[in-house]
């Protein structure tokens, strides 16, 4: 029984009815159960009233282009911690809105536009919901492709957030100044894995950390140069993908295509093994010099992933049989409560998905003799009337302030808990779940995951990345590391498995489909994006789109405060963070460790802050990429 | 002399299509000896990593970089050409520049700070900026912003040809504290 909260229960045959006797089973009586809770604005008040020390932080956007996310904190600072938190979302993007009485085909190029690292996913997510609603399966070498290309973006996207976002605030250039007793044990600090990345002590790596001028900030740039090749290869152009269509891929797969593909994608495996003990060592060496560290960004393990990278002689397009061909997928779809992977089936993932918007710059939409579109899914499993099938995205920015609405943001809950989205996500569950194919490269040990990478310059080496007995901001970089080998071996064995098609003559890459000009139809992409979970749900209407519904991971992480006062994972990882910076001197703080825990997330949003005290104005960013969050 | 002619901005975002207006008008009339046009706008650090890729006798000794862009104390359509300084904010700028790059916001002055900091550009950087009023999908123009287009792009056909006239643009940086206009005709 995967669900505590929501009123779902299940028979012997496993099938999902809502529970008797409830008149209303979906009203928010009463918060779930053992969750954290944000202070109330008048308790939060009353602290700061009766006692000098707590001070408003605000991490408050000063942006130059496209900024997206702003941070306000109260802190205590004679004690050192956050006792409020809110994460802002200071932009509407409003695809849903867009999408509506659109042909269906264009939400691939539309959507794309959501994100300026991750279009590819968002193409692909839509081509899932259409494949889905008009029953168009594609081909299996469309589906290697498809694979391939994804898997090729995160090898852009992952190096690109390790070494020239999230990196910059372990370099000597941020550690020093914030931390100078911990740079100068830095400077002696022998590393485990020299004889792998080639840094003999912690100094020297995070010397090369340094921003514009360190070798692993351009080394990374130029990763991001093979990466983008190699997607090019097969999706046109970077990132907005043109060659991504319901039914597989438009693009003509050759030998030469492939062996192209090969010559940059074999860059990575030494890559791969540098990144992984690079972020290793890091995170040893901060624990090792402070166990509080391990407090940094920490919250909850419950997280949710939908899985990615579809078995060609499993995926079928349905929503029937999204369970079997989710269990097949590369990465395993699932939801982890604190710690514990509850289930690994795409119809209870969905089932138990509901967005809510009290915070939230929307207007609700149940309610008021609102009819519940749809009652169950394509399946029979009941639906919340807050599910994204049934949300009508309705904008109403008004009541700004931090008891009422304050985010463009949702707060997407699962069975009503805040969940945390992340490539972190994927590598737990496929670690758990056991439930990978026989392959040369990957194994789920249930416990931890072997990624076996082939020899380079550097010798074969299989790199073991375990579930983590601590989740916080160090554990999600040091996953993300890990990812790159995860998905550069996935990669290769889609890459090995498009080549066994291409020997035997297979070089179908699509199948031909029309939008049906008739009825109702509903489609929902299950699919990933480099920083986690993705889903579009759409329903089509005579032929044009009637809804179109986009949770992307940074909708979970960036969420709000919940209806019943749970604070979404910014938020709760925020508020969990000790000040571990080493100044007693306001005017000197740069609040790095709150920014660790924000940036270990990935957050897609670009966004430049100002961290603005009583004491002063310190200017720092939040940077990633430029996906929308508005659900 | 191998001059590059570049588009920055958006297709099909109205007045910020601009630029490639500019660009496809020149594509379409004679072709001029020595000249490469090319849309620019896809990223500044792949544009960095193909300018270092060019072999020696494939690099560029002007660069012309046109883009619709936003700025103070300009009437709409207003069209302003410079010779780009070629001096660089400071390291965290630079630094955010990179950032926002990589992660999908394109601009001229990301490309500029970009590309100048990665030593990419040769010494003659011209600057053709077209001054935007409407910022919306579609196709069309706003009507200053059409009737600009022509005398950017003989500007910039006459600029491409000539380096004599590209060297005697009046020199400026990226803070341009107002317009700075130069007779297309």
């Amino acid at each position: 029984m995967c669900f505590k909260n929501l009123p779902v229960e299940f028979d012997d045959q496993g099938r999902a009815s809502l529970r008797g006797g409830i008149p209303n089973p979906y009203a928010a009586a009463a918060a779930p159960a053992n969750v954290p809770l944000q202070l109330t604005q008048e308790q939060v008040e009353e602290l700061v009233r009766r006692n000098g020390h707590v001070k408003s932080v605000d991490f408050d956007p000063v942006t130059r282009v496209a900024g997206a996310l702003a941070f306000h904190a109260v802190a205590d600072l004679k004690e050192r911690r956050i006792i409020e938190a809110r994460s802002v979302a200071t932009l509407f993007r409003g695809y849903e809105v867009i999408m509506v009485g659109r042909d269906p085909r264009d939400a691939i190029y539309i959507t794309s536009r959501a994100c300026g690292v991750c279009g590819g996913v968002h193409s692909t997510c839509s081509s899932l919901a259409i494949e889905m609603a008009i029953d168009c399966v594609p081909p299996p070498l469309g589906v290697l492709v498809r694979n391939l290309a994804l898997a090729l973006e995160f090898l852009y996207d992952h190096p690109l957030h390790l070494h020239l976002l999230a990196g910059p605030d372990y370099s000597a250039a941020l550690v020093e100044p914030t931390n100078p007793a911990l740079f100068a044990r830095a400077k002696t600090a022998a590393t485990r894995y020299g004889e792998v990345h080639g840094y003999r002590t912690i100094a020297a790596l995070m010397e090369d950390l340094n921003p514009l001028t360190g070798h692993l900030y351009v080394e990374a740039l130029h990763m991001t140069r093979l990466a983008r090749e190699a997607y090019v290869l097969i999706c046109g152009k970077y990132p907005h993908p043109q060659t991504i269509v319901p039914g597989g891929m438009s693009s003509t797969i050759t030998l030469t295509v492939m062996n192209e593909m090969f010559l940059r994608l074999s860059q990575f495996f030494d890559y791969a093994k540098k990144l992984a003990t690079i972020w290793d060592d890091l995170t040893e060496f901060f624990y090792e010099a402070n166990p509080r560290y391990k407090e940094v960004g920490t919250r909850r393990a419950n997280m949710i992933d939908t899985g990615i990278f579809d078995h060609p002689d499993a995926y079928d397009a349905t929503y029937k049989n999204a369970d079997a061909w989710g269990n097949r997928r590369w990465a395993t779809p699932g939801a982890i409560v604190d710690g514990k992977l509850v289930t690994t089936d795409l119809h209870k993932l969905n089932m138990g998905l509901e967005e809510f918007v009290e915070h939230s710059y929307y207007e609700e939409w149940t309610g008021s003799g609102q009819r519940q579109h749809f009652a169950t899914d394509p399946a029979g499993n009941p639906l919340s009337p807050y599910h994204p099938w049934n949300k009508i995205t309705k904008p109403r920015p008004e009541g700004q302030n931090w008891k009422e609405k304050y985010t463009w943001d949702t707060a997407p809950r699962w069975d009503r808990l805040g969940m945390e989205a992340g490539c972190y996500a994927r590598l737990w569950n496929t670690a758990v779940a056991q439930k990978l194919p026989a392959n040369p490269f990957i194994e789920s040990t249930g416990h931890s995951l072997k990624v076996r990478v082939p020899k380079g310059a550097l010798p074969e080496m299989e790199l073991e990345w375990h579930v983590p007995e601590v989740w916080n901001a160090f554990e999600r970089n040091r996953a993300r590391a890990h990812c790159v080998a995860f998905t550069a071996m996935v990669a290769m064995n889609n890459w090995l498995a498009a080549m066994d098609r291409l020997k035997d003559g297979d070089t179908r890459t699509s199948t031909p489909f029309e939008i049906p000009s008739k009825g109702e139809r509903r489609g929902v992409g299950f699919w990933g994006a480099g920083r986690g979970y993705l889903t579009h749900h759409l329903v089509i209407d005579r032929g044009a789109v009637s809804n179109y519904q986009i949770v992307t991971p940074s909708t979970w992480n960036a969420s709000p405060t919940d209806r019943w006062g749970q604070p979404g994972p910014y938020e709760e990882a925020v508020m969990n963070t000790p000040l571990l910076e080493e100044t007693d001197d306001p005017k000197e703080f740069r609040g790095i460790d709150v920014l660790r825990a924000i940036r270990s997330f990935d957050p897609c949003m670009p966004c430049t802050t100002h961290i603005h005290s009583d004491a002063g104005v310190v200017t720092r960013e939040v940077n990633t990429c430029a996906c929308g969050l508005d659900g | 002399m191998r001059t590059l002619v570049g588009a920055l901005g958006y297709r099909n975002l109205r007045d910020h299509s601009a630029a490639f207006e500019v660009t496809d008008r020149l594509a379409a009339g004679d072709p001029q000896p020595g000249v490469t046009i090319e849309d620019t706008s896809y990223n500044p650090i792949a544009l960095v990593q193909w300018l270092q890729g060019l072999a020696v006798d494939e690099q560029f000794q002007a660069v012309i970089l046109v883009a619709a862009i936003p700025r103070a104390g300009r009437s709409g359509g207003q069209v302003t050409a410079y010779r780009w300084d070629g001096r660089l904010p400071p390291d965290e700028l630079v630094q955010q520049s990179v950032t926002e790059a990589v992660t999908g916001i394109i601009n001229l002055d990301n490309t500029l700070i970009i590309a100048g900091y990665f030593k990419v550009l040769p010494p003659a950087v011209a600057v053709v900026e077209i001054e935007p009023v409407d910022h919306a999908f579609g196709p069309e123009f706003s009507a200053p912003v059409a009737r600009a287009i022509a005398d950017a792009s003989a500007l910039v056909r006459r600029l491409a040809a000539d380096a004599t006239l590209l060297a005697a643009l009046p020199e400026r940086g990226l803070d341009l504290p107002a317009s700075v206009s130069v007779p297309v005709r």
